[in-house]
């Protein structure tokens, strides 16, 4: 586990918790270095004055910002000197109900953990954990994370306080400029989409979900490896750029072709159906049956792959 | 403000297709610094340089480099990389949906607002139909060479695209291996918490909060460009106590006298 990135505590009444902010989420991207081609040797970034044309080092190094033409040059100190009271615990200002908080209004998320492990901290700590366990519960508050204040949103989750940091109001955007639907669908339109909806619910699974641009750039770099190059497909679920003349029929014609699946046979395995699966559904399926190359195949070569084992 | 779109595609949902424009819903408000020489304020320049020669190397001299092993890299041609990119062209095709309110937070990433684009027809079916069955789809969505998960679902009458973490991407508390505490906190205790919980609720209003560190760090910009500097007061300390309990007790006497 990485280490904490910002240290203080959090306050709750006039109990004060230490606590250290880490990282919630995992980096799993392939990185990829600058080379410089004739020789292969890596690039480095090294930074320069624009007006001596010399190197220059971390030390010498400021916070710069244009007001009228004329850079203002700001220290750290001077940063840290305006920083509010907030900048060393999160105060938790009020409580709201997680099902209030749009989620649109989550930023990064992070984790809680005890500043240390003296027995007062522990107990302080777990109290919080069990007040707001199972509770639906978010704790709203604000802190100074390097040259930033933050508002956040504290909560349990598996067992331990999870962070939020939180976009503030204004930087969400209005919808006004979104051009305005002037007609309300006609109802039975409205019951057919519904129906359509609910014929193709799953429970939230984020398991069933994999990352194929992941598994894809994995097979590029494995395939060069031997010595195999990797061309780009051609894309396929090319927009069709001539939308359904009738509405209604669309729908019904959805509607029609699902229940006309269930009828020849309940078993989605029925190689009629298979194309009706997810991409990730075919692609546990390629894994089981071991289809080669699976990695880098569509959902329409998946389901072609398979229906030939 | 202008309004520009990031994206332009279809939505398909069955044999209904929902042409849309995308856009940003978020914008940062951060000041933004620019890095610069400390004595002169004169901004800095980024130049790259070859490790082996010690010399500037060109943008178009540049090639991508995957480490394999320590000091070894397999160089990738754009093509390649672009191989990984998928295959789903404008296309977000919805093939499934889920109850919008059973996925944390946490796999929130970006969102996005999606307009109609030539007819509103089959979009406004489709927000009607997310806003009712209070559902959300789920589809894949390629964007600047790479493919997300993404989450569709009405809000406020607009249908907005989320795009999501993967699963392994979000680290589980266990991980982090919090030891438990030797006497776990009295039910008293608790529930004297639950109690300063309940006296701090009130409806999430996402307006009152306000950047106030932003605001002082604008004051300070415009004070030093005027050629002085504000002057602050130090920030109060405030005491850890030792007996959880009466800290509880304290805190909710407290929060009495105040309502």
């Amino acid at each position: 586990m990485a280490g904490p990135i910002w240290k203080g505590s959090i306050g709750f009444g006039l109990v004060n918790v230490p606590v250290e902010l880490v990282t919630a989420s995992r980096d799993l991207d392939y990185h990829f270095r600058e080379l410089h081609e004739t020789d292969g040797a890596p690039v480095r970034h090294q930074r320069f004055c624009s007006k001596e044309g010399k190197e220059v080092r971390w030390d010498e190094i400021g916070r710069g910002i244009e007001v009228g033409g004329k850079m203002v040059v700001l220290t750290d100190r001077e940063l840290e000197d305006v920083q509010p009271d907030r900048s060393q615990t999160i105060e938790i200002e009020s409580f709201a109900g997680l099902d209030e908080v749009d989620p649109i209004y989550f930023d990064r998320p992070y984790f809680l953990r005890p500043g240390n492990r003296s027995d007062g901290t522990l107990r302080a700590y777990s109290l919080l954990v069990e007040a707001m366990r199972g509770s639906d519960q978010v704790a709203i508050g604000r802190f100074v994370m390097r040259t930033k204040e933050y508002l956040a949103a504290v909560r349990e989750r598996d067992g331990v306080l999870a962070l939020s940091t939180m976009r503030y109001e204004d930087e969400i955007r209005s919808t006004d400029f979104l051009p305005q639907i002037d007609r309300r669908p006609a109802k039975e339109a409205v019951k057919d989409a519904i129906a359509v909806i609910d014929e193709r619910a799953v429970e939230w699974d984020p398991s069933r979900y994999t990352d194929c641009y992941r598994l894809r750039l994995k097979h590029v770099i494995d395939s060069k490896r031997k010595g195999e190059t990797v061309k780009a497909p051609e894309p396929h679920d090319e927009e069709d750029l001539k939308p359904a003349p009738d509405l209604m029929a669309a729908l019904r014609k959805t509607l029609a072709k699902r229940n006309s699946g269930k009828s020849t046979s309940g078993k989605p395995e029925a190689k009629g159906d298979i194309s009706r699966l997810s991409r990730d559904e075919l692609y546990r399926r390629a894994q089981e049956k071991k289809v080669e190359g699976r990695s880098s195949m569509s959902k329409e070569e998946l389901a072609k792959a398979l229906r030939n084992k | 403000m202008a309004a520009r779109s990031i994206w332009n595609g279809t939505l398909n949902f069955g044999l209904v297709k929902v042409p849309v424009k995308l856009y940003s819903a978020t914008e940062s408000h951060t000041i933004r610094f620019r890095e610069v020489h400390a004595k002169d304020g004169a901004p800095l320049e980024h130049r790259r340089m070859c490790s082996a020669e010690d010399k500037e190397v060109e943008y178009g001299e540049i090639v991508k480099g995957y480490e394999v092993d320590e000091d070894e890299y397999l160089v990738l041609d754009p093509e390649e990389i672009k191989a990984a990119a998928g295959d789903r062209g404008k296309v977000v095709n919805l093939d499934e949906f889920v109850d919008a309110e059973d996925i944390d937070p946490v796999f929130f990433e970006k969102t996005y607002y999606a307009g109609f684009r030539d007819d509103p027809e089959p979009y406004a079916l489709l927000q009607s139909a997310l806003e009712k069955s209070e559902k959300a789809g789920i589809g894949r969505f390629s964007f600047h060479k790479r493919e997300y998960l993404v989450a569709v679902r009405s809000r406020e009458g607009v249908i907005t695209l989320h795009t999501l973490k993967f699963h392994d991407e979000v680290v589980r508390g266990e991980e982090l291996k919090v030891p438990a505490a030797k006497k776990a906190p009295s039910k008293k205790e608790i529930s004297m918490a639950d109690k300063l919980i309940e006296g701090l609720k009130e409806p999430f209003d996402p307006g009152q909060y306000k950047d106030e560190y932003k605001a002082a760090v604008e004051n300070l910009i415009e004070a030093k460009a005027k050629g002085s500097k504000p002057r602050l007061d130090k920030a109060k300390k405030r005491s850890t106590p030792d007996d959880l309990g009466s800290a509880l007790e304290a805190s909710l006497e407290a929060q009495g006298a105040k309502s």
